[in-house]
This record gives structure tokens, C-alpha cells and sequence, in this order.
């Protein structure tokens, strides 16, 4: 199938390979098919937005990529180089960093701890290095315009947003390539989704490739690139932001709108 | 979509006035002595000293030397478990079996150093028994997923009619000078016991504070799921957690049994409730994630000082626990409270930054 590509007015992200192409993939659990031959492609410097229904499929392509589940078949490549086993921390190591929906934050402790949980900063092999991880961690909210009093303020006196931003800048410190938000703005208020979006135009600006799994299309079409439909496991159509309207996409997430590949099977 | 546009929308004069967005993220908006102030070790600095000062105006025996060496010396058996069981709490978990794995490990080290093994391997012995103790009761927290209460409950009994089985119920004594030394013995006028008591202490702060490890300690505690999809490995972590703290309590059961020169399958009995009141009065948060080992230690004093020190003033003994339960109670309110006050302080910022922000 071909992905419709009208990006002209970013030649930076038109010269690369794509960051993360996933061919065909399929996925079942017993007899229901969950993923039945998707493909994906996104560049740095993009924001892919998923979308699609309750059962499209989003879930468990969000696992898929962050190494929780394997395919049954097809193929998840990371800069052209695939994937050859289903773990979360091959996953991470080629690129691919998740923000879980949970956010997976540690409320008693303070940010700079949680930006490094699981993968502190040593000194001397044992040693907490709480200097340098302040440190880092002030710079990494900073470039992502989080604003927290304090990065030894502890995670749960935050706000959702602020603590959203935290789980975004663990992934970013791994400073990974690819980055996949499941649900950023789920839990969130106004003001705190706008920072949320804030916070994915300096990833994209940053030459990240995001990918957005979200609900919300006032936010998506607010801050993706480009939209892909699931649908009962398919991929029911890709569209440009540009060259879109809300009524099209949700026509594409109900059905009411065909499959793009039905449509070039019938021309 | 265009990003082009790169404009901050927050009106710069009004943010840079208030400071939320102008303050070194690095600093802590809190200063060090409001913050020294706040913690629980404070509190009980305070209240250790008022007791004192009151004791001292009471009863000239507050002024003896040789009553302060027995209230350290007390205090040092109780902060040494209590130092690891405060570990425990803040990995989430709970330790009940220390009355049981002490009298284990006082056993052990006394029939090894009776036997004319020599003391390191008497210790060593009687350590290792606990830390054996500990491993199945990690073994049974972390795999077969039984809630520790209930575990180190059973191990609490189970262990002790173990100990009382194998030894018929009867001592093992006297001991000899090279095990008692350990118990007994003075250097530089210091006796060792506290000595031993100061470096695990100082151990067990290092490893909580400043090490990775306590670090993933403390996540464990806060928010376990967090810590799991963070890459930590918390199984491992949990179960070491409960072999440090068998460890532990079967090491100062064999510094125990130097101390009185032999040992007794009677070592320990209700110890664990001292060891955890010690941590709790120190600051530990029995929710987990939150506690200090110097606070703990602070405890394991303060329980020794109002112990010793109601003797000295004459009180009738069995007032003496009716006041440790008061202590106690408040302590766990006081946690309580300090939690509450921490929310309390987030709905303030979040208020501050709303106003500077829109």
C-alpha cells in the first residue's frame, strides 16, 4: 500500500529514511485478530497521530512497538534496520522510547529522580550521581519549557501536566529517535494539554519522530503532521493535516468513509 | 501544519515577577533550616532533649556516665535491626520475624563460638542464618506473592519454635572471651557494641541515601508498577531488602549473646515490635518510599532514653510501655499530618504558578 506523502515544506524530514516503518504487521490473540496487516511509516521531525475506535487496533500496536508483544508476522524496522525479537529493552536500546499512559511516575520521589529511574547516573559504580542527574534533568524540562518549581520538588506535588511532562522527558533523556505517546493528554485539563502540545512541536522541532496515539482531535489537528485511521485492525486511510477535515477523519475512524485500498482495488 | 510560529505565550513580565519560570531548576525553593526544622529527626532531637533536661532536674543519675554507656548500649541493640527494618518499610515491605531471626542468630553464633570455632565465623554464622531467613521470606513476598505481614508472621513463628526445638529450650553458655569481647569489651573507653551499632548504621544510611540501589529502594516503595516499567529489577531488590534485614537481626542476636555471655532460646521476644516502633518514631512512613536510618536510629534512642530514663525517675515499669505506645501513636500521626501538609503545599504552587501563568 502507499502512504500519500505531500510534505513539501520540510525537506529536512522528505531527505531521511523513515524512523520507524512497521510492513504488514500482524496480531492475534486466540481467535481475535487485532492487527491484521498494518503498515506505518514515520519520519523525524513528524508527528504521527493514531486514531481509530475502541478495538481499531491502537493498543496493541502501541505494545507492538514498545517491544511488549510480537508480531505474528510483518516486520518493525527502526532507521531500516529491523527489529528481531519483541523486548521492551531492545526496543528503548534501537530508538524507540514510550510515554506510557500511566506515566509510570514515582510520586515520593523528587523529578530528577524520576527522569533517571531505572537508568541513574553512577558514580564510582554504586553511587547515586544526584548532582549531575539535577543537573541534566533541569536542562532536559527546560528545553521542553515544563514548568516546575524545582526539579527536587517530589513528582506528587505536581500538576497532571507537569507530571506528564516528566514522563516525556525520561523518554527524551534516553534521547531516542522515535518517541511513542500513548494518550498524552487523556487526564488532562486545558492549559495542561496546551503544554502537552507545547511540548511535541520542540520534540518535532528537535527532529524527533512522535507518535501521537490520542483521542482528541481538536489536539491532533492541532499538532500532527499527519493522521492514521485503524480500524478493526486495518488501516483504514492516512491523511495529511493539511489537506484534511475532522468530518473526513471521523467519517475514516466510523467507516463511513471506505479503505483507501478498497477504493484503489474497485479503481 | 505550520510550526513556524515560534512564540511563547506566556507574557514574559508577568512570569519573571513571580519566578516560576526564572529560578534555577536545580535549586530547592525550600531553605535547608525550614527543611532541618520540618523532618522527623528534629522533632525527636527535641523531644529526646526535653526528656533529658527534665530528667536531669529529677534525678542526678541523668548526669552519670555509666547510665548514658547502658542507654547507648541498650539503644544500639535496637537500632541496628531498626536501621534495616526502616530499609524494609521504605521498599514497601514490612519485616515481622525479627524477635525470631535474632534469637536464631544468637543461637547459632553461640553454639559456633561454644563449639571453639572462634568469633568471626561464630558471627558470620549466625548472620548468614538470618540472611537465610530473610531470602525465604523474600522468596515468599516476591514469587508466591503473600503479603509480607503475613509471611514474616509465620516465619516469626515458625522460626523461633525451630530455635527452641533444636536447642531443647536450654542456654548456650558460657561463652568465650574472644564471642564476649564482641559484647563486652571496651576500646578507647568506648565500649564495642556501639561502636558495632554506629558503623552498620552508618552502612545502612550510605546504602539508603546515596547508593542507586536505595534509590530503586525508595521507587519500589513509592510506586511499584512505576519502578517495574523503569527497567528496575524489583524482585531482586525486594528479596535482598528482607536478607539485609534477617541479616541484621540475626547479627545483633550474636552481639546480643557476647553481650550476657551466652545465649537463650528466650532472645528477642516482642524485639520486633521495639525494632519497628523505632523506625516509625523515626520518621519511617509504614505506607512505604519515606524514611531515614538516622531517624530510625533516633528512635532505638529515644525508646532506650524514656526506658532507662523512667527507671532513673523512678516510675513503676509497667508505665513504661503505656508511655512508648503514646510516642508511637503520635509518631504515625505525625506522618500522617506531614503527608497531608505535602499536598497542601502542591495546591499552594499550583495556585502560584496558575496566577503567573495566565
Amino acid at each position: 500500500m502507499t502512504l500519500t506523502n505531500h510534505d513539501t515544506d520540510r525537506p529536512a524530514a522528505e531527505a531521511s529514511l523513515p524512523a520507524l516503518r512497521i510492513t504488514d504487521a500482524w496480531k492475534s490473540f486466540g481467535h481475535v485478530a487485532a492487527l491484521r496487516g498494518v503498515s506505518l511509516t514515520v519520519r523525524g521531525g513528524e508527528v504521527l497521530a493514531l486514531v481509530g475506535d475502541n478495538g481499531a487496533g491502537k493498543s496493541t500496536l502501541v505494545k507492538v512497538l514498545s517491544g511488549v508483544y510480537p508480531v505474528d508476522s510483518g516486520e518493525i524496522a527502526v532507521a531500516g534496520v529491523p527489529l528481531e525479537k519483541a523486548d521492551p529493552r531492545l526496543a528503548r536500546a534501537r530508538g524507540i522510547s514510550t510515554v506510557f499512559q500511566d506515566l509510570a511516575v514515582v510520586e515520593t520521589l523528587d523529578i530528577a529522580a524520576n527522569v533517571f529511574l531505572g537508568q541513574p547516573l553512577r558514580r564510582f559504580g554504586i553511587l547515586a550521581d544526584r548532582k549531575k542527574m539535577i543537573a541534566q534533568s533541569a536542562e532536559i524540562l527546560r528545553s521542553l519549557k515544563v514548568r516546575v518549581p524545582s526539579v527536587r520538588v517530589a513528582a506528587g506535588e505536581l500538576s497532571g501536566g507537569q507530571r506528564q511532562g516528566v514522563a516525556i522527558a525520561r523518554a527524551v533523556r534516553q534521547d531516542t529517535p522515535i518517541i511513542l505517546m500513548d494518550e498524552p493528554t487523556a487526564a488532562l485539563g486545558v492549559r495542561e494539554t496546551a503544554q502537552v502540545g507545547e511540548i511535541i512541536r520542540s520534540l518535532r522541532e528537535q527532529g524527533k519522530a512522535v507518535i501521537l496515539v490520542c483521542h482528541d482531535l481538536e489536539f491532533i489537528f492541532a499538532h500532527a503532521d499527519r493522521i492514521q485511521v485503524l480500524r478493526l485492525g486495518q488501516v483504514q486511510g492516512v491523511r495529511d493535516v493539511s489537506a484534511t477535515t475532522r468530518s473526513e477523519i471521523v467519517s475514516l475512524i466510523t467507516g463511513a468513509t471506505a479503505r483507501d485500498e478498497d477504493l484503489e482495488a474497485t479503481n | 501544519m505550520s510550526a513556524s510560529q515560534e512564540q511563547n505565550t506566556v507574557p514574559h513580565g508577568v512570569t519573571s515577577s513571580v519566578g516560576i519560570v526564572d529560578v534555577d531548576l536545580a535549586e530547592l525553593d525550600v531553605p535547608l533550616l525550614k527543611r532541618l526544622v520540618m523532618s522527623p529527626s528534629f522533632a525527636l532531637s527535641v523531644a529526646i532533649g526535653l526528656f533529658v533536661i527534665f530528667g536531669l532536674t529529677q534525678s542526678a543519675q541523668f548526669a552519670n556516665a555509666q547510665s548514658w554507656i547502658n542507654i547507648l548500649r541498650d539503644a544500639t541493640l535496637i537500632a541496628i535491626p531498626a536501621a534495616f527494618a526502616c530499609i524494609v518499610l521504605v521498599s514497601g515491605g514490612l519485616d515481622l520475624s525479627v524477635g525470631s531471626v535474632l534469637v536464631a542468630g544468637a543461637m547459632t553464633a553461640a553454639a559456633t563460638s561454644s563449639a571453639g570455632l572462634g568469633a568471626g565465623t561464630a558471627f558470620l554464622a549466625g548472620t548468614l542464618v538470618g540472611a537465610g531467613v530473610g531470602l525465604i521470606n523474600g522468596f515468599f513476598v516476591n514469587f508466591a506473592k503473600i503479603p509480607p505481614i503475613i509471611v514474616t508472621l509465620g516465619s516469626l513463628f515458625a522460626v523461633r519454635a525451630a530455635v527452641v526445638a533444636s536447642t531443647g529450650g536450654n542456654p548456650i553458655g558460657p561463652l568465650p572471651a574472644d564471642f564476649t569481647f564482641w559484647g563486652q569489651g571496651v576500646v578507647f573507653g568506648i565500649p564495642v557494641v556501639i561502636i558495632l551499632g554506629l558503623v552498620v548504621v552508618v552502612i545502612a544510611h550510605l546504602v539508603l541515601s546515596q547508593t542507586n540501589y536505595g534509590w530503586s529502594i525508595r521507587a519500589l516503595g513509592g510506586n511499584l508498577n512505576a519502578a517495574r516499567s523503569a527497567g528496575i529489577a524489583v524482585r531482586k531488590i525486594s528479596i535482598s531488602v528482607y536478607v539485609l534485614s534477617g541479616a541484621a537481626a540475626a547479627f545483633t542476636g550474636a552481639v546480643l549473646a557476647a553481650r550476657l555471655g551466652s545465649g537463650s532460646p528466650t532472645f528477642g521476644q516482642g524485639y520486633e515490635l521495639q525494632v519497628i516502633a523505632a523506625a516509625v518514631i523515626g520518621g519511617t512512613s509504614i505506607y512505604g518510599a519515606i524514611g531515614s536510618v538516622p531517624g530510625a536510629a533516633l528512635g532505638a534512642l529515644l525508646l532506650s532514653v524514656l526506658s532507662n530514663g523512667l527507671v532513673l525517675l523512678r516510675v513503676d515499669p509497667t508505665w513504661q510501655n503505656f508511655v512508648i505506645g503514646l510516642v508511637l501513636v503520635a509518631a504515625a500521626g505525625l506522618d500522617v499530618f506531614r503527608r497531608g501538609q505535602m499536598f497542601r503545599v502542591s495546591a499552594k504552587r499550583t495556585a502560584a504558578s496558575r496566577k503567573a501563568t495566565s
